[in-house]
């Protein structure tokens, strides 16, 4: 191949596209008119330039079907990361817990863990408080639903001895009348 | 709608980048959900096809890297069949061209190919391919050539 054919190849594109200046085309012209093998290359390379515009296809029914339903899964996708938790904070609160133990169960730093001491025995003061007036409350309550639940039962007791009464007095009367 | 305007073009780079149809259209499915995925990150203010056109080239040749033996390997096999077997009466004289020039195509680099496709089977101008995927029109026009030539030259030395 001459140095000629390979400059001819460098160009043959924008020759087939006519951007070459018409010396420019005229001397690639006689060239290829001269050379069979560059004029076999610029054939081909026409040949492949008419047959491209078969290589469009339209996008099969099964493949549009696909590509419709794609926002649907999307969404879906998107619905997931709305539930989804985030490790970052699982892994501090961890860690966070992990260190309060260690502290408060070993006198690593004696500050640290007298801190953690008064702060645990100032929460179970309170707990032991409000357990207190838990209590109370519960007491109290119970003395309201007693009196509701004595006043029943006295109402029911007064009934049932008023029925019994007056069963008896039924009885003896119809005794003496039999 | 998006699809409607855009899946013929990008199912047709995919179909002759691969040269396989069940490859495109999986492909084409691939480039669709991730432009769906980054639809909130596409600016307003820029061109939207250049946009599409650059996922579309980026998705593709990642997915011939990522295959990429797998699809040496098989077009070896596919030149072994086509030179014992295939006879014309299997296929159209139109069709095998096709299949033929699609294979010669695919066997191109991953960025003449994107590049061919654009220019000779999508019609796209230079200066349209120079700005979508922000390259100079120089580049565009000498790597156009480079990948006609490498076609044409395999034509002839199957001719031979």
């Amino acid at each position: 191949m001459s140095s000629k054919c390979k400059e001819i190849e460098n160009v043959l594109s924008a020759y087939l596209e006519n951007e070459l200046s018409p010396a420019e085309s005229d001397r690639i012209t006689r060239h290829l008119a001269a050379c069979p093998p560059c004029r076999k290359l610029k054939e081909k390379m026409e040949e492949i330039l008419l047959r491209m515009a078969d290589l469009q296809e339209d996008v099969p029914f099964f493949l549009k079907n696909r590509l419709f339903n794609i926002p649907e899964i999307s969404e879906k996708k998107h619905a997931a990361k709305i539930v989804y938790f985030p490790k970052w904070l699982a892994a501090s609160i961890g860690t966070v817990v992990l260190f309060l133990n260690l502290f408060y169960f070993t006198n690593i730093f004696p500050s640290v863990n007298r801190e953690l001491h008064s702060v645990v025995g100032s929460v179970e003061t309170f707990v032991v408080r409000t357990g207190g007036w838990f209590e109370k409350i519960k007491e109290s309550k119970n003395l309201i639903l007693f009196t509701f639940f004595n006043k029943k039962t006295t109402e029911s007791k007064e009934g049932k001895l008023n029925s019994d009464f007056n069963l008896n007095k039924e009885l003896s009367k119809g005794g003496r009348n039999g | 709608m998006l699809i409607n305007d855009y899946s013929k073009a990008v199912y047709n780079i995919a179909l002759n980048f691969f040269a396989d149809k069940d490859i495109a259209a999986d492909v084409t499915q691939d480039i669709f959900l991730k432009i769906y995925h980054n639809l909130d990150k596409f600016k307003e203010d820029k061109n939207f096809t250049a946009w599409l056109f650059t996922i579309s080239r980026n998705y593709c040749i990642d997915y011939w890297r990522k295959n990429k033996k797998h699809f040496l390997s098989n077009q070896e096999l596919d030149e072994k069949i086509s030179g014992h077997d295939q006879t014309p009466e299997d296929h159209s004289i139109r069709e095998s061209e096709i299949v033929e020039l699609r294979r010669k195509i695919a066997q191109l680099e991953p960025e003449l190919r994107v590049i061919l496709i654009l220019r000779d089977i999508q019609d796209l101008s230079y200066q349209e391919i120079a700005s979508k995927f922000s390259i100079p029109e120089g580049t565009v026009k000498s790597r156009i050539n480079r990948a006609r030539l490498k076609l044409a030259q395999s034509f002839v030395r199957g001719d031979q």
